[in-house]
């Protein structure tokens, strides 16, 4: 440090400005935008038909959040949704009886794909970006390998029951998605774990400054598999909601892990780590998702979105750099 | 006055002479299957010649790949620029002869101006280069894709050459990976460019203490890792007889050329590797495809194992080095 | 000297980052075939001058004349072509790269578009003959030693054929044998007319080879006098602008000395060799000894970072192995790199969150990170107990002065109230009156009972310190000394010449 370190904090307006969520008030501008095309998104209802929507996106920006918090990419998730639908198609063979087990046997592979990623990455050193990409081709060949190629079976209906079923006539709201409540649920324990655990504090240090945190005792090795474990079983939830509503489908879940990055860094997460937070994350795959909608409203060709995800990358990227120069 | 230094310095790896015998196994790994499965065909001069073509396209992409590495980039937006060059190759060309020179200009200058934009945004901008390129990646793809969604023109016979012709025994687009190759390699060892890209990958801050422009040179390789990004695209192009939007995505050139470089004994943090070593990593996979081939295993599997392969590749060098990767 | 135009002038020079000024109206000249030093504590603008003068950042104010003609550097390149050649503080040499390669970066002779691999090979061997190194151009430079690197800087300053030669601490990372070497080739330099601005913080040197000195404090030229006119005494006042008397903290009581906490047999690995040691409660022990001696290793050995592969170790009386961090402190030891910004900090994390690390790397994983001994009270308690100054102790710790980040850290281990701290250089890069306070914290938590193991390369601090200073000298321990020991002392040991000949 040289005389140009600050002995002084941030002046106040400065951390007010770093304060406000960007994801948060870019979610407010877009939202209000598509209610004023589409009138019926300012109703109760027409909130929670979207959230209903925007759940799958929500629960993967939390858990790939956490790899981002602690310094790493999961590139796998997209392919684990995929696998997901396909493979809950092909055990459950829509019969409603294999539902819970075959949910089970999900939540099982998604253990195995986050302890692999997270092994690879810790003990065989691989970076997470390439570790991930290469699960993400073994798991769309396991995908395609199982449904040979053409998908099979069909989710029976209570299994579709988690993504789709709204219960009516519920007092206040009017009505409710079952998928509305999993997501809150999901969110405050994706909100627990992050910001009210010792655990949450090892991962930001952890994605901070590897090295210190293990020289300080912190258990790096464990903190890195555990958030790939939790990335995993994060995508598997969101599997089984985007069944119920998406279909089954090899290109169900393609895509989604740069869509749920692109919503973290909206939302203030600092990419290789150390920064992060859940509210954010929900913010951004709020404001990403009502862009999407936007785009749609607009009539755009669904491509575009992709190039729309570029574009926010890059820029919110290259202005947390430019934050980082001057601060 | 003893070398070791005193504080935890990385121990030094063992150089390992890694082109030469990566290319033996896998030249022993071919023998060795195309025997055991009685495939003697794979075994002729065709045979080999063969094996060679599976090079190509790998290949030259690898080759701009081996230089965003080396100067301590990466490139994710190739798989991307190949899809663009291919399609807007055939969608020019419409068929016509005449329009083959318009159209491998076109491509060119498109593939240096996204290199060019790969770089600005890296080097100005500062931005993380994993996730420039991602997202200039995202933003070609969805702009092809909402414009093209199947085969897009085609590309004139006489443009098939390309991939399909001959001097002698040997295609020309081997040739022309050899050449890019030897090409690259006397840039990187004996110009003043190549010095530079070493060092601007070894240490940036380094490097510009020296008087070294480093921006200059991380846009650079950038250009020339586009540049062979659009020669890959026209290639397949030419092999497909039409380019289609997902050719570099099904390709996985991204991933692949990464994998290769890697494999290949390049520093994945930049500063320290080569050319020779990127084609012994791009043999070894063409290798392993024809091993595939010859012992039968389906797409789907073979999609699993190249992913675990590209994994345990890049384990091989990571695993040795000290401390954390993220 | 002659009383011709100086070949370097710095007028007014001035320069502000994000509205702290790191450099305020300072003028400065060189004349051909003068040393002129440059001191002042860390921050006090130096390195921030010659990176101006080197065309890393542009002045706000002021400007540069070299032989009288005004001009502005906007990239290092310009700077280097205008013939000043500047050997920084952090080694830049790229390791993978032979010594050739590294010499001639960015002034590669080329002909007819190619390098010219022989023109390379031959200046290269030249230039290290010159500066003494016997390094062969074509070996890489990872393979060589930290001082036959500093030397291969050396020689790649002098490729470039400077009028101006800028040496920034260039005898930080070197032993005082290897320091010496370094100082006659200045000598050479000067004779030869070369204009050397040279940085540095030991006082010997700067007696030795100075012609002026310039004394620069908070940004702000302080005085620039002959080296003749000065004593340390004098130079260190004007560099921090007060006495420092009481400098070095009172030697602990032989009388209060506890149990022994830690006691090593045969110990030993690729690097260390029959390592015995014991460490009582309530003493400072030193640990000397060149670059390369193992010094760091015996800390990082003792530590588990790179674990002794033989040998037994008794902690506490008990027998037990250390294999990693985290099992050396579950047995009670501390930690502190040398490395503090790769080592020891969580740069974005807070004060609060860095000073409680290492508790709540011990913590139920589920329990809220405030709870029972993490409570806020308790971070602000160890913050105060080791006189952090900072705005808030919400901030991030990136936000302060080095002395104050190394302070939380060691706050980090008093948490958890360690029997043995072992701090590795625990005042590289810190100002000197934040060292003064981190002996003071030394004694203090030595008087408190615990052992304290200081590994350093700086010998006033290693002698002014600690309570009984061991030697090493290639990976074994050469010699322990009683405290009052002298640097001869220390520096036979250091260099396995017994009394023979005494250190250059």
């Amino acid at each position: 440090m040289s005389a140009t370190a600050a002995h002084t904090a941030p002046s106040a307006a400065l951390r007010f400005v770093r304060g406000i969520n960007v994801g948060v008030a870019i979610f407010l501008v877009l939202y209000g935008t598509i209610a004023v095309l589409q009138p019926s998104y300012f109703e109760v209802e027409g909130f929670l038909n979207f959230l209903r929507r925007a759940a799958p996106l929500i629960i993967l920006a939390c858990g790939q959040l956490f790899v981002i918090a602690g310094g790493g990419f999961d590139l796998s998730m997209g392919s684990l949704v995929t696998l997901t639908v396909l493979g809950g198609s092909m055990l459950a063979g829509g019969n409603p009886e294999n539902t819970w087990w075959t949910i089970g046997v999900l939540y099982l592979i998604g253990l195995g794909v986050g302890l692999v990623n997270g092994l690879v990455v810790t003990l065989l050193k691989v970076p997470s970006i390439i570790a991930t990409l290469g699960m993400l081709l073994s798991l769309n060949g396991a995908a395609l390998m199982w449904s040979g190629g053409a998908p099979r079976g069909y989710l029976p209906e209570n299994f579709r029951a988690l993504g789709r079923l709204v219960y009516r006539e519920v007092p206040v709201t009017g009505i409710m998605p079952l998928s509305v409540i999993i997501l809150i649920g999901f969110v405050a324990l994706a909100a627990w774990l992050l910001h009210a655990t010792v655990f949450g504090r090892q991962v930001l240090a952890v994605g901070d400054n590897p090295r210190a945190a293990e020289l300080a005792g912190v258990p790096v090795g464990a903190t890195r598999v555990l958030v790939f474990v939790i990335s995993a079983l994060s995508a598997v939830t969101a599997g089984i909601l985007l069944g119920g509503f998406a279909g089954v489908s090899t290109a169900v879940g393609q895509g989604l892990e740069l869509q749920a990055i692109a919503a973290c860094v909206i939302g203030g997460a600092q990419l290789l780590g150390g920064r992060a937070s859940v509210t954010g994350a929900v913010a951004g795959s709020l404001s990403l998702f009502a862009l999407f909608t936007l785009l749609n409203l607009m009539g755009l060709p669904q491509p575009l979105r992709e190039t729309v995800q570029g574009l926010i990358l890059i820029a919110a990227v290259a202005s947390s750099a430019w934050r980082m120069r001057r601060a | 006055m003893s070398a070791s230094a005193d504080i935890a310095v990385a121990r030094p790896a063992r150089e390992i002479p890694v082109a030469p015998l990566l290319f033996a196994g896998s030249l022993a790994l071919y023998i060795v299957t195309a025997l055991a499965t009685g495939q003697h065909a794979y075994l002729t001069g065709e045979g080999f010649v063969g094996l060679t073509q599976r090079m190509v396209a790998l290949g030259i992409v690898a080759l701009g790949q081996t230089l965003t590495i080396l100067v301590g980039s990466i490139d994710l937006s190739v798989a991307n620029l190949i899809s663009v060059a291919a399609v807007l190759a055939s969608f020019i060309m419409k068929g016509e002869p005449a329009m083959i020179a318009p159209a491998v200009l076109a491509v060119l200058a498109l593939s240096a101006a996204v290199g060019l934009v790969n770089g600005l945004i890296i080097a100005r901008l500062d931005v993380n280069p994993l996730i420039a390129t991602l997202g200039v990646g995202l933003i070609l793809q969805g702009l092809l894709s909402a414009s093209f969604s199947n085969f897009a023109g085609s590309v004139p016979s006489a443009f098939q050459a390309f991939a399909y012709g001959r001097i002698g025994p040997l295609p020309w687009s081997v040739l022309l990976l050899f050449v890019l190759a030897f090409a690259i390699w006397l840039m990187l060892t004996r110009t003043r460019f190549g010095a530079h890209l070493y060092a601007t990958g070894g240490n940036r801050d380094g490097a510009r203490l020296a008087g070294i422009r480093t921006e200059r040179v991380i846009i650079g390789a950038h250009v020339l890792c586009s540049l062979m990004a659009g020669l890959t695209g026209l290639y397949l192009a030419s092999r497909l007889r039409a380019g289609a939007p997902w050719v570099g995505r099904d390709g996985v050139y991204d991933l692949e050329s990464i994998a290769v470089v890697v494999i290949g004994g390049t520093l994945l943090a930049g500063g320290r590797g080569g050319v020779w070593g990127t084609l012994a990593g791009v043999f070894l996979f063409a290798t392993l495809d024809a091993v595939f081939n010859m012992t039968g295993i389906d797409a789907f599997p073979k999609q699993v194992l190249r992913g675990a392969i590209v994994i345990l590749a890049v384990a091989v060098y990571a695993v040795r080095s000290r401390g954390h990767v993220a | 000297m002659s009383a011709a135009t100086p070949v370097l002038s710095m007028r007014g020079i001035g320069k502000s980052f994000t509205g702290v000024r790191a450099l305020d109206d300072v003028s400065l000249d060189c004349h051909a075939g003068e040393v002129h030093a440059i001191c002042g504590e860390n921050g006090a603008g130096k390195s921030t001058l010659m990176k101006v003068l080197g065309g890393v950042y542009r002045p706000d104010e002021g400007e540069i004349l070299l032989g009288g003609q005004p001009v502005a550097f906007r990239h290092p390149v310009e700077a280097r072509r205008a013939g000043i050649s500047i050997i920084h503080q952090e080694l830049s040499l790229l390791p993978e790269r032979s010594v050739a390669d590294n010499i001639f970066l960015g002034l590669e002779p080329t002909r007819s578009g190619l390098l010219d691999r022989a023109v390379m090979q031959n200046g290269a061997r030249r230039l290290l003959e010159r500066v003494g190194a016997r390094v062969h151009p074509g070996a890489l430079v990872k393979s060589l030693s930290i001082a036959e690197q500093q030397l291969v800087e050396i020689a790649k300053a002098l490729a470039l054929d400077a009028s101006i030669i800028v040496m920034d601490e260039p005898t930080a990372a070197l032993d005082d044998r290897d320091a010496g070497r370094l100082l006659e080739l200045v000598g050479t330099l000067r004779r030869e007319g070369a204009a050397v601005l040279y940085i540095s913080h030991r006082m010997a040197e700067l007696k030795a080879i100075a012609d002026r000195i310039t004394v620069l404090k908070d940004g702000k030229l302080v005085a620039t006098h002959t080296a003749a006119a000065l004593t340390p005494a004098m130079i260190v006042r004007l560099m921090v602008g007060r006495d420092l008397a009481d400098f070095f903290p009172t030697p602990g009581d032989p009388a209060k000395l506890g149990p022994i906490v830690l006691s090593v047999q045969d110990g030993g690995n690729a690097v260390l060799a029959d390592i015995a040691l014991d460490l009582r409660a309530g003493e400072i022990v030193g640990i000397a000894g060149l670059e390369g001696s193992g010094k760091g290793a015996l800390g990082r050995a003792l530590f588990g970072d790179e674990p002794f592969t033989r040998g037994r170790m008794m902690i506490d009386g008990h027998e037990g192995l250390i294999s990693s961090p985290r099992t050396a402190i579950a047995a009670g030891i501390g930690f502190l790199s040398d490395d503090r910004k790769r080592e020891g900090i969580a740069p974005q994390q807070s004060l609060r969150d860095n000073v409680l690390m290492t508790l709540r790397a011990f913590a139920q994983r589920l329990l809220p990170p405030g709870s029972g001994a993490m409570a806020r009270t308790a971070a602000d308690r160890q913050l105060t107990e080791v006189d952090v100054r900072a705005a808030g102790f919400a901030q991030e710790i990136r936000e302060l002065s080095g002395g104050n980040q190394q302070k939380v850290v060691i706050g980090r281990w008093l948490a958890r109230d360690p029997k043995l701290l072992i701090f590795l250089e625990p005042t590289r890069g810190i100002d000197v009156a934040a060292k003064a306070a981190i002996y003071q914290l030394m004694r203090s938590l030595a008087d408190r009972g615990r052992a304290i193991l200081m590994i350093s390369s700086d010998l006033p601090e290693i002698i002014g310190v600690s309570d009984r200073v061991i030697v090493m000298h290639e990976g074994r321990l050469a010699g322990e000394l009683k405290r009052g020991a002298s640097e001869e002392q220390v520096m036979h040991l250091a260099l396995g010449t017994g009394a023979t000949e005494a250190a250059a």
